[in-house]
C-alpha cells in the first residue's frame, strides 16, 4: 500500500498547490473570473454540464483513438518503407516531414471540404497531428539494429522478410513504443483541432463555450481533454511494459 | 469573411489575457495629468481593417483625434479576439464588440460598457443562393438543407428558438465562403455588408436575410471601454467619442480616403470591395434614430429589449440593468 502512494502521491502535490494557488488568486479578485476561471467554477461546470460533456468526450475519444490506431499502423509501414533502402528514404523522408511541420489549422478547413463535417475530419485531423513521431522514431529504430546480429541473420541466409519480422522489428520496439507514447497525446490535441472545424466533440463544446463567454465550461472540456490524453498514454505504457519487461532494460524493475 | 472560422483555442486566449495587473495600473497611472502630451489609447478591433470600422479609421485620417488630443492606435484583430475580455483586462481601454457580448460580459462581472454603436441595425444576416428562391428568413428553415453558423452565438439560439432547426443540418461556418460556393443548398451566416459582396464577386447569385427583421436587432460595432476607467477618464472617453462620430461623419460623406488605409492593412480586400460594403453598410449605421440623437447613440429601450431576448433564450440568467450597459458620452 505504502508503495502505492509513492506513486500517486507526488503527481498530486503540484496539482493541489496549483489548484488551490488559482482558486485563491481568483477568490480574491487578483485574477478577474473572466480572465481565468476559478476552478471550482471549472469543476462545477463539468457536473453541471456533465450529460453534454460526456458524450462529447466519448465522441473525442472515439476519433482519437482511431486517429492514433492509423497512426500507429501507417506510421509503422511507412518507416519500414523508408528504412528498406538508403536511396528511398532520402527520397521520401522529407514528404513525412511535411506531416510534422504542416500547420493543421491553416489545413482544417479544406479536411471539411474533403471529409465533410463528420468523425472522417476529426480522425483525419488526428492522424496528420500524430503520424509523424511514429514514422520518425520506428525509422530511428529500424536503422539501428545492432550490427553484430545483422551480420549474423546474413551469415545464415536469412531472408530480408525474416530480418525484418524476426530482428528489426523487434528491436526497434522500444523506439516503436516511444514514437506511439508521443503520438498518444498529439491525437487528443488533432481530435480537438479537428472538432473545432466541424462541430463535435470536446473540441466543439469549448468552441461554442467561447463564444458564449463561458470560460469555466471551456476549462471544463480543457480538462476531460487532457484526462483522455493522460489514459491513452497510460495504455500506451501499459502495453509498453508488457511488450519490453521480459527483455528490455527500459521496463526492468528500477 | 467577417465570421470565418474561429479556431483559436480558449486556452490559447486565456494564456494571451493572464499578465494583467501591471497594464491597468499603467492605464490609470498616466492619466489626465498629462495635458500637453496627447493622451494615448488603444482600440481593439474585432476583425481586421474592413469598412466595418471605416469610421475609426476616417478618423485617424481627418486629424479628428489628434486635434483633440487623442493618439489612438487601432489594433486589428482576428476570428474570435476576446475584445470584451481584453478591455475588462485593462489590455486595451477601448475594444469594438456587439451589444449581446457586453450583456454577457457583465453578466460574468466583466465591467465593459457600451458609448458608441456604429450599426443601429444589425448587419448579421444569412446568405442564400439566389436560385432557391426564398422570399424570408423563414424559408430557410423550411426547405432541407445546410445552415453554417458559429453555435453559441445568441442569435443562432435566437433563430433556433423561433424557426427550429429539425429541417437543416447545421455545421460550423469554418469552411467559409468556399463552401458556400460549391453547395447550391447552403445558407451561410453573414455580414450583409461583407460575405454577400465577395460571393457575387465571385460568380454566385445570392439573396441575404437581415436577422434583426426576424426580430432580433443587437446594436453592432459597438465601441466599448471599462467602467472604472470611464469614470476616471471620462473626459478622454468624451473626446473620443466625439472624434468618432466626426470620423464616422467623414466616411459616411467619402469613404475613399480611409479606404485606402484599410485596404493597404488588409489587402484581402481591393478597392472596389471596399467601396460597395462601404456603401452598403450606410443605411445601417444611419437611421432616423440617429438623424435625432447623432450617430451612434443609444436608447435603453432597445439594450432592454435585446436584455430581455437573452433571458428568454437563457443566455442570461443574472441579467445586467439596461442602464449600466451603456453610456451616451
Amino acid at each position: 500500500m505504502s508503495n502505492r502512494w509513492r506513486v500517486i502521491l507526488p503527481p498530486l502535490v503540484p496539482f493541489v498547490v496549483v489548484t488551490v494557488g488559482v482558486e485563491v488568486l481568483v477568490r480574491s479578485g487578483v485574477i478577474p473570473s473572466y480572465v481565468l476561471p476559478a476552478p471550482s467554477a471549472v469543476f462545477e461546470s463539468v457536473f453541471r454540464d456533465f450529460r453534454e460533456l460526456a458524450s462529447a468526450t466519448w465522441s473525442t475519444t472515439k476519433a482519437s483513438v482511431a486517429g492514433f490506431a492509423a497512426s500507429g499502423a501507417i506510421g509503422v509501414l511507412i518507416a519500414v518503407a523508408l528504412s528498406s533502402s538508403r536511396w528511398v528514404e532520402r527520397a521520401f523522408y522529407p514528404y513525412a516531414v511535411f506531416f510534422q511541420t504542416v500547420p493543421i489549422i491553416a489545413i482544417a478547413p479544406l479536411l471539411v471540404i474533403w471529409f465533410g463535417f463528420d468523425l472522417r475530419t476529426v480522425i483525419a485531423s488526428a492522424f496528420i497531428v500524430s503520424v509523424f513521431p511514429v514514422i520518425a522514431n520506428t525509422l530511428t529504430g529500424l536503422l539501428s539494429t545492432d550490427p553484430a546480429l545483422r551480420d549474423l541473420f546474413r551469415l545464415y541466409g536469412a531472408s530480408p522478410a525474416a530480418t525484418l519480422w524476426k530482428l528489426r522489428l523487434p528491436s526497434a520496439l522500444p523506439s516503436i513504443l516511444t514514437g506511439l507514447r508521443i503520438a498518444a497525446g498529439l491525437a487528443v490535441i488533432g481530435a480537438i483541432v479537428g472538432e473545432f472545424i466541424s462541430g463535435s466533440g470536446i473540441g466543439g463544446v469549448i468552441d461554442v463555450a467561447r463564444t458564449q463567454q463561458r470560460l469555466d465550461k471551456v476549462f471544463a472540456g480543457l480538462l476531460l481533454s487532457s484526462l483522455l490524453g493522460l489514459g491513452l498514454f497510460a495504455l500506451v505504457n501499459l502495453a509498453s511494459r508488457l511488450a519490453l519487461r521480459h527483455w528490455h532494460a527500459s521496463e526492468q524493475s528500477r | 469573411m467577417r465570421m470565418t472560422n474561429r479556431l483559436i483555442a480558449g486556452a490559447l486566449l486565456a494564456c494571451a489575457l493572464l499578465p494583467v495587473g501591471c497594464k491597468r495600473q499603467d492605464a490609470n497611472g498616466t492619466g489626465a495629468a498629462s495635458a500637453n502630451a496627447p493622451q494615448h489609447v488603444q482600440i481593439a478591433l474585432n476583425w481586421k481593417p474592413e469598412p466595418e470600422f471605416g469610421g475609426f479609421y476616417a478618423a485617424q485620417a481627418s486629424g479628428a483625434y489628434a486635434s483633440r488630443g487623442l493618439d489612438v492606435e487601432i489594433l486589428p484583430g482576428g476570428s474570435g479576439t476576446p475584445t470584451v475580455q481584453m478591455v475588462g483586462a485593462g489590455r486595451a481601454e477601448f475594444g469594438i464588440a456587439s451589444a449581446d457580448e457586453v450583456i454577457l460580459a457583465r453578466q460574468n462581472h466583466n465591467d465593459v460598457v457600451a458609448i458608441f454603436a456604429v450599426y443601429q441595425t444589425n448587419p448579421q444576416g444569412l446568405m442564400t443562393h439566389a436560385e432557391r428562391g426564398f422570399n424570408s428568413i423563414a424559408d430557410v428553415f423550411t426547405h432541407p438543407g445546410t445552415l453554417a453558423i458559429q453555435r453559441g452565438l445568441p442569435y443562432a439560439d435566437f433563430l433556433e428558438k423561433k424557426y427550429g432547426f429539425d429541417k437543416v443540418t447545421v455545421v460550423p461556418n469554418t469552411a467559409g465562403i468556399p463552401a458556400f460556393l460549391r453547395d447550391p443548398n447552403m445558407t451561410l451566416q453573414c455580414f450583409v455588408t461583407s460575405e454577400p459582396l465577395v460571393a457575387q464577386k465571385a460568380g454566385a447569385k445570392v439573396k441575404t436575410f437581415l436577422v434583426a427583421d426576424a426580430g432580433y436587432n443587437p446594436y453592432t460595432a459597438v465601441l466599448v471601454t471599462r467602467g472604472d476607467y470611464l469614470r476616471s477618464h471620462g473626459d478622454v472617453a468624451k473626446s473620443l467619442v466625439s472624434a468618432v462620430r466626426d470620423g464616422w461623419a467623414a466616411y459616411l460623406k467619402d469613404p475613399a480616403p480611409a479606404n485606402a488605409v484599410m485596404t493597404r492593412l488588409n489587402p484581402t480586400v481591393d478597392a472596389p470591395t471596399a467601396a460597395a460594403m462601404a456603401d452598403a453598410q450606410k443605411q445601417l449605421i444611419e437611421t432616423a434614430d440617429t438623424q435625432k440623437a447623432g450617430l451612434g447613440a443609444m436608447a435603453a429601450d432597445r439594450w432592454r429589449t435585446l436584455i430581455q431576448q437573452l433571458q428568454d433564450l437563457k443566455v442570461v440568467t443574472s441579467p445586467p440593468k439596461a442602464e449600466e450597459c451603456f453610456a451616451n458620452p
